[in-house]
């Protein structure tokens, strides 16, 4: 198994959904649109690396929080106004909608997770993606963490082959790979 | 894929507080009473399928949940691997918060592996995540978690699936229109008017060896994301069709093995659309039993992989399943006579959801090995 590939990706809190999707549409034509920032920041984290990805790819995403934006609309609606929720806000809420749009927009064909990152995060996404790789569910693996607890930082490690290296962080899968990096800056 | 063992499995759902409660009302075909709850805006009932008497917190829910499921004779939990799989996780609390607030700010926000962490420090289990894929999450907790174990090195995996009466759920499920203003629940019923939400608490433990009691062996899975639709899989059911084949192929089987399949069946348009074009694609002549869950428990959302595993293996070894009072008017052959299986027959189970994520088990029955 080899990591062929890697993004990093940092923006600042106050880095805005317009400068996300500025960045976005430098590197794919047909964004979707009505998505929430956790979706761009994953998709940004794919779309630096996408030269290298095929369809029969899987997706293992995992973020500490669901797009708190959308969380503070959603339950602003429905306990406090008592409205019902935006339809696209909601869609937008399930924690694999950006593991989905990620898919859709690199075309992968393969396994969706979506979990919460923790302590362990690379590690177990590591561990999901060597299981569909040692039995050829897909040939490859895209390994993405979106880390938004202050300033925002999303990473990508795209795999290939059957033996996942060991690694626990980010910088030791990535030892020695060079990695596809984007500074954002805030608009105010 | 390896086979491996539900050794245990304890569940708290809308028809009782135990697994053998909820099992004996399904068999006997009682409905649980469904509670009635306002759409904001529109100002339309719709029903909501809560657990009984619930005055529990969450946390004590969980506790009482994973002390039920592991038993006294548990041990050491650090050979144990913790999957928590919930669209809901903490978001009651949060919604309490938002309203006794008056709003939610940012660090109101609690991070998605909390629970998970402080269930691995309580209870000393080796390691925890969250995993949520939708409606998916427990059938892909129950795969991955399968396979995880079979790759070593941890001896035992639990897979702890719930989903709590959430008013955003309610809420939302309501602005997108797919909750049933009838609140009968009849998925594949030529007037089906969408799904029932339903709550539900429910835990698993994998093994590699049956142990004193199994519940079924899982001997294959398969899970994909269909990139077609954020909330709809292909109508044309192509891709439920290939994750069918994909799962028995993992399990070594062919589709002519299986004695029973267990559709998702959410009574929405497009999910019975797509789902009985996937059969037909399967089952050109002549399909196996069919089944489905949904009426008795509501829709689990990301628990139903567990909720619905657990409640059908384990009715499966107590006696025949009932059969379904609208089966002569439903759009697929489901069996309106009771449903007798071999101990140890081959069940297909389906689960699909938003984000694409559609997913197969292929599990079978351990009657005889009781």
């Amino acid at each position: 198994m080899t990591v062929i590939a890697a993004s990093e990706i940092h923006g600042l809190a106050t880095t805005g959904d317009k400068d996300l999707k500025a960045a976005l549409s430098r590197y794919l034509s047909n964004p979707p649109r009505r998505i929430d920032r956790l979706i761009f920041q994953a998709l940004l984290g794919g779309a630096l690396i996408k030269a290298d990805i095929r369809s029969d790819c899987g997706l293992y995403l995992a973020s500490h929080h669901p797009a708190r934006p959308t969380m503070i609309a959603l339950l602003e609606a429905v306990c406090v106004q008592r409205k019902q929720p935006k339809p696209f806000e909601f869609v937008n809420s399930v924690s694999n909608a950006a593991g989905f749009h990620v898919a859709q927009q690199l075309g992968l064909e393969g396994p969706n997770l979506f979990i919460g990152a923790g302590a362990k995060v690379w590690s177990q996404l590591s561990n999901l993606a060597r299981l569909d790789l040692q039995d050829g569910v897909v040939s490859q693996a895209l390994l993405l963490v979106v880390d938004e607890r202050g300033d925002f930082c999303v990473r990508g490690v795209l795999l290939e082959g059957r033996d996942v290296p060991a690694g626990d962080s980010f910088e030791a899968l990535t030892a020695g790979v060079e990695v596809q990096r984007l500074e954002l800056v805030a608009t105010f | 894929m390896t086979p491996v063992y539900l050794q245990r499995g304890a569940l708290h759902c809308a028809l009782g507080d135990d697994l053998a409660t909820a099992s004996r009302a399904l068999r006997e075909g009682q409905r649980a009473p469904g509670r009635e709850f306002v759409l904001h805006d529109v100002q339309e009932p719709r029903t909501y399928l809560n657990v009984p008497a619930n005055e529990e917190s969450l946390d004590a829910r969980l506790n009482r949940l994973l002390g039920e499921t592991l038993g006294a004779d548990r041990g050491r939990l650090d050979d144990c691997l913790l999957i928590v799989a919930s669209t809901a996780l903490d978001i009651v609390e949060l919604e309490t918060l938002a309203a006794e607030r008056g709003g939610f700010v940012p660090n109101d926000s609690t991070s998605l592996d909390r629970l998970a962490g402080q269930l691995r420090e309580r209870w000393g289990f080796a390691e925890a995540y969250t995993l949520n894929t939708a409606c998916t999450s427990a059938a892909n907790g129950l795969l991955y978690g399968a396979r995880q174990l079979a790759a070593g090195p941890l001896a035992r995996v639990l897979v702890l699936a719930f989903e709590t009466p959430s008013a955003v759920a309610m809420q939302g499920f309501g602005a997108l229109n797919l909750l049933s203003p009838s609140g009968r629940y009849r998925p594949f019923h030529p007037e089906r008017d969408g799904l029932v939400l339903g709550e539900t608490y429910c835990a698993a433990l994998l093994g590699l060896e049956p142990g004193s009691a199994p519940l079924a062996r899982l001997l294959g899975g398969f899970s994909a994301c269909d990139t077609t639709s954020l909330t709809t899989t292909r109508e044309d059911g192509s891709h439920i069709d290939w994750v069918m084949r994909k799962a028995l192929a993992s399990a070594g089987r062919d589709a002519g093995d299986i004695a029973l399949i267990k559709l998702h069946g959410t009574a929405t348009h497009a999910n019975d659309h797509a789902e009985t074009n996937g059969m037909l694609s399967l089952y050109p002549e002549r399909m196996p039993a069919l089944c489905v869950l949904k009426p008795w428990l509501g829709h689990t959302l990301g628990a139903c992989g567990l909720s619905e595993t657990l409640l059908l293996m384990h009715a499966l070894q107590q006696g025949p399943l009932p059969g379904l009072d609208y089966a002569t008017e439903a759009s697929l052959p489901l069996s309106g006579q009771p449903l007798q299986l071999a101990d140890d027959a081959l069940v297909l189970a389906n689960f699909f959801g938003f984000g694409g994520n559609n997913a197969s088990l292929v599990l079978q029955g351990c009657g005889g090995e009781q």
